[in-house]
């Protein structure tokens, strides 16, 4: 009866183990062949920095498009500029506003340059990859949206996102949930149309089209102006590449981007640990089995009344 | 209490009292005293009052979290979405409750009889640090009533999370089995024990299998944020075995921490085989603590070493991280290993409360100072704090009164 | 929903003009005034002075390309169009679409595997770039309401006006670090 227990124990303890790391690695072996480059047809947007005036009408299009609450300043109020959050920083995505504009007074730049921050969509992302209740996904189109009716409210993917985008509407006491751009896939990228920010775009700052043909565009607009453009277009690797990709004509440390991100997705840096898992799962209760045997069997050695 | 001991009153050791009959359970609560004399006693314990003051700040701030939101309590912070209540309650209480599954193994596995008199402190300690991280984790999840939802709604397997959901899930039904017998026998109820010792090796199996994992899978979760956590304290391939030895150790200084603690404020409820054995086996963990603190160390030496991170030591943050390992690993080393040569179990104690800090430090460093060491460096709201030290302050409690009554620092008298 | 999202097309069809024929005045060689309004949604039309700009610029290649007939003052564009290439029309919105991302406008796009002018600015683009880049050179108004002025549902687009946020409204709360 004891024997029995103890084996349908373990046997339990392996199976459901068991079960977990096969999911872990069939994901893992999906994401194989090292990098998952993402959908063949899926779009992005490709922004051309240098052609920005921050007017802001790409937020208010966010804005009213997300139904998401009044801003504390109207979207043609260019204060907002030089607000700055906690350590100097530029106003980044929050609970209100799933896009903002930042401007960067950059030397030797006659203009200022503005930049338009919003989830990038990454081909493989690092919030998707955290999240313990696969809560996101990463559609055929591009978009990483979200089921926040799973949403337990860990905040995971935004100590995971690279790029400081997922916000968290914490004044919700009932329902807080993750808040993040989602290119718009509810209302416009599902039926082919571009994210409201991009249509609303008076400088037509912002392509959209297919991800792979964006990226020819981009190395052919650089190729034609190498004067102008630096050579790189960032998201093209960066993070295992993302949808939304950028063209500067300042370097794009300059203006803050994190150039040292790696090309690698987020989840690469977890590998290690993810495939140490199974290990533990499989060799572990032998090994300690064994040592426990090992160890009795010296006490049944040395005094002869059996126990075990 | 123990000045009342030592006027001769006797605590309940046993299911009879003197005269034969049997204690009730309430009166077993009450510890064996009447109602008046166990709040006479209560009152005149200045470390209530101190409770009580705790109490009457914190409690209306932990409802208040509840009513309006967590953007009441915290700074809401899109940069730091963790804040203290992980960062203490779950990154800092997990790797202390180790204490649970090293005991476990040490007399169950190895067969060290002898390490018995302190096990159920070990597993207690365990019990109680795990089911308290849950209660932190309660309070920062901003829906925790979706807590078993990555248990049965919605499942992501291929996340870090999920496995130190599960695990600490698993981990604490282990645990409250562990425990069983330190309760029946309190109860009367001889049966559960039974059953439980009858499977005690798959649970401690199992124990072992899951802290392994979590405790590692609480480091695996930072290797999500390679550019936020200083390089110093980041390390992809070996985030994970840092956190495993480093949760070894600081089970094994807990365990030596808190049976100080119960020698100085609860020496009444220690039995003879308890007090005469805790200086032995306190240099029996430094020992353990000692081979986990060079394992460690040198782990991480390596660390830094992979990544080729030495020129960050001559920083600012280099001079932090060698405080660290200073006062945290290096100092503890040291002390442990003159302790168990010298058998002076007085500096083994010193060590292990060094110990503890210095892992405490460590997890703070990585979850909340060094990370977005690029960025600004976040100070939690005042409310956040109160409300750590409530809920912490009622781990305390609830440690207290499982001590003073269930058979963890003494033996149950048996009935023959 | 519905009517939300109808007023979202609306402003996606884009808040500006484009050149009805029926409201031009014609100069010499042009016409006189432009009315371009066929984009406006959170704007008015905007009054082009035609004749005015024809006065400063140094080519009408400046704006029309090469459609004039005129060389292109883009060295790029002058690799094939060196000598013009005078266009059936010269209209901006005749070339340049007034809804450039449409899926039809994207499928066009790539079922010509030739085609070298795969990123054509749409029409609101073309006219922004165009007016803003040589104003922001030449000094000439850049403020959105220097050219057309804002109407109600512009107003209520942007927040503003009687429709900006009042201070109580925006109290801090929620704006995270």
């Amino acid at each position: 009866m004891k024997k029995l227990n103890r084996r349908s124990f373990l046997k339990g303890g392996l199976a459901g183990g068991a079960t977990i790391v096969a999911v872990g690695t069939s994901k893992q072996a999906l994401a194989g062949t090292h990098n998952f480059g993402g959908y063949p047809d899926s779009m992005g947007v490709l922004v051309d920095l240098t052609k920005c005036v921050g007017c802001r009408t790409c937020e208010a299009a966010c804005n009213k498009e997300q139904g998401l609450p009044t801003p504390d300043k109207p979207f043609d109020d260019l204060s907002v500029f030089e607000e700055k959050r906690e350590g100097g920083l530029p106003r980044r995505t929050s609970e209100k506003a799933y896009t903002v504009v930042q401007k960067y007074d950059v030397e030797g730049r006659e203009h200022p340059l503005f930049r338009k921050v919003q989830c990038n969509h990454c081909n493989e992302p690092a919030c998707l990859t955290s999240c313990f209740v696969n809560a996101y996904k990463k559609t055929p189109e591009g978009a990483v949206i979200y089921d926040k009716t799973v949403c337990v409210g860990c905040r995971t993917c935004m100590i995971a996102c690279p790029f400081y985008i997922p916000a968290y509407s914490y004044s919700s006491a009932i329902n807080p949930v993750v808040k993040k751009c989602i290119m718009c896939y509810d209302t416009r990228l599902k039926f082919g149309r571009p994210p409201a920010c991009v249509e609303s775009c008076p400088q037509e700052v912002m392509t959209f089209g297919k991800r792979t043909d964006l990226l020819k565009l981009a190395h052919q607009r650089i190729s034609e102006k190498p004067d102008k453009y630096v050579d790189q277009v960032y998201g093209e690797t960066e993070v295992g590449g993302t949808a939304w990709m950028y063209m500067s004509d300042v370097p794009f440390d300059k203006i803050g981007y994190d150039n040292h991100l790696g090309t690698q997705p987020i989840i690469s840096y977890v590998k290690e640990f993810l495939a140490m898992v199974p290990m533990v799962l499989t060799i572990w209760p032998a090994l300690f089995t064994g040592f426990h045997l090992l160890s009795n069997r010296k006490d049944a050695l040395k005094n002869d009344d059996n126990k075990s | 209490m123990n000045s009342l001991k030592s006027q001769g009153f006797a605590p309940v050791v046993s299911d009879l009292k003197k005269d034969g009959s049997e204690w009730t359970v309430k009166e077993k609560i009450m510890l064996g005293l009447s109602p008046k004399e166990y709040w006479a006693v209560q009152r005149r314990n200045p470390f209530n009052w101190v409770l009580w003051v705790i109490y009457a700040v914190g409690l209306p701030i932990l409802v208040g979290r509840f009513i309006f939101g967590l953007g009441w309590v915290t700074h809401s912070s899109y940069d730091y979405p963790w804040g203290l209540f992980l960062g203490w309650g779950l990154f800092v209480m997990v790797p202390l409750s180790a204490s649970g599954f090293m005991m476990g193994t040490t007399v169950e596995l190895f067969g060290r009889k002898d390490f018995k008199p302190i096990e159920r402190l070990g597993l207690l300690n365990g019990l109680l640090g795990y089911l308290f991280a849950v209660m932190f984790l309660q309070v920062d999840l901003g829906q925790p009533w979706r807590l078993i939802y990555p248990m049965f709604v919605s499942l992501g397997p291929a996340a870090v999370l999920f496995l130190v959901a599960w695990h600490v899930a698993t981990y604490l039904s282990c645990q409250v089995a562990e425990l069983v017998p330190a309760f029946s026998e309190w109860m009367g109820f001889p049966k559960a024990k039974k059953f439980i010792k009858s499977m005690v090796l798959g649970l401690t199996v199992a124990g072992i299998i899951l802290s392994t994992l979590h405790q590692g899978a609480l480091g695996a979760l930072f290797t999500y944020a390679p550019g936020k956590v200083h390089p110093l304290w980041y390390s992809s391939p070996f985030q994970w075995f840092h956190f495993f030895v480093s949760a070894v150790f600081a089970g094994l200084s807990m365990l030596i921490v808190v049976s100080t603690l119960t020698k100085w404020f609860m020496r009444w409820r220690c039995d003879e085989n308890y007090l005469n054995n805790l200086s032995k086996l306190t240099l029996g963990l430094a020992k353990g603590a000692s081979l986990a603190l060079i394992t460690y160390l040198v782990t991480k030496i390596i660390g830094i070493a992979h990544d080729n991170n030495w020129a960050y030591l001559l920083t600012g943050w280099g001079a932090w991280y060698m405080f660290e390992i200073v006062v945290g690993v290096l100092l503890p080393l040291t002390f442990y290993t003159m302790a168990v040569r010298n058998s002076n179990a007085s500096l083994a104690r010193f060590a292990a409360f060094l110990a503890v800090f210095g892992i405490a430090l460590n997890r703070l460093n990585t979850a909340l100072i060094t990370f977005n060491w690029q960025l600004y460096q976040e100070i939690p709201h005042w409310r956040e704090v109160v409300i750590v030290i409530t809920v912490y302050s009622t781990y305390i409690v609830v440690y207290r009164a499982v001590l003073a009554r269930m058979p963890i620092l003494y033996t149950w008298k048996e009935k023959k | 929903m519905g009517g939300r999202k109808k007023t979202l097309l609306g402003m996606a069809a884009l808040m500006l003009l484009t050149a009805p024929l029926a409201a031009q005045s014609w100069a010499a060689d042009g016409p006189g005034t432009v009315e371009l309004g066929s984009l406006a949604n959170h704007y008015s039309a905007v009054t082009f002075n035609h004749a005015m700009h024809t006065g400063v610029a140094p080519s009408c290649a400046e704006c029309h390309h090469h459609t004039t007939g005129l060389a292109p003052t883009d060295p790029n564009c002058a690799r094939c169009h060196e000598a013009g290439a005078k266009a059936k029309s010269v209209a901006c919105k005749d070339c340049h679409s007034d809804k450039p991302f449409s899926a039809e406008n994207l499928k066009k796009i790539q079922e010509n595997p030739k085609l070298y002018h795969k990123d054509r600015l749409g029409l609101k683009g073309a006219y922004h770039r165009r007016c803003l880049g040589c104003h922001t050179e030449m000094g000439g108004p850049t403020g959105c309401q220097d050219c057309h002025t804002r109407n109600d549902k512009g107003d209520a687009f942007f927040n503003s006006g009687k429709y900006a946020p009042t201070p109580s409204a925006s109290g801090g709360h929620g704006e995270g670090h």
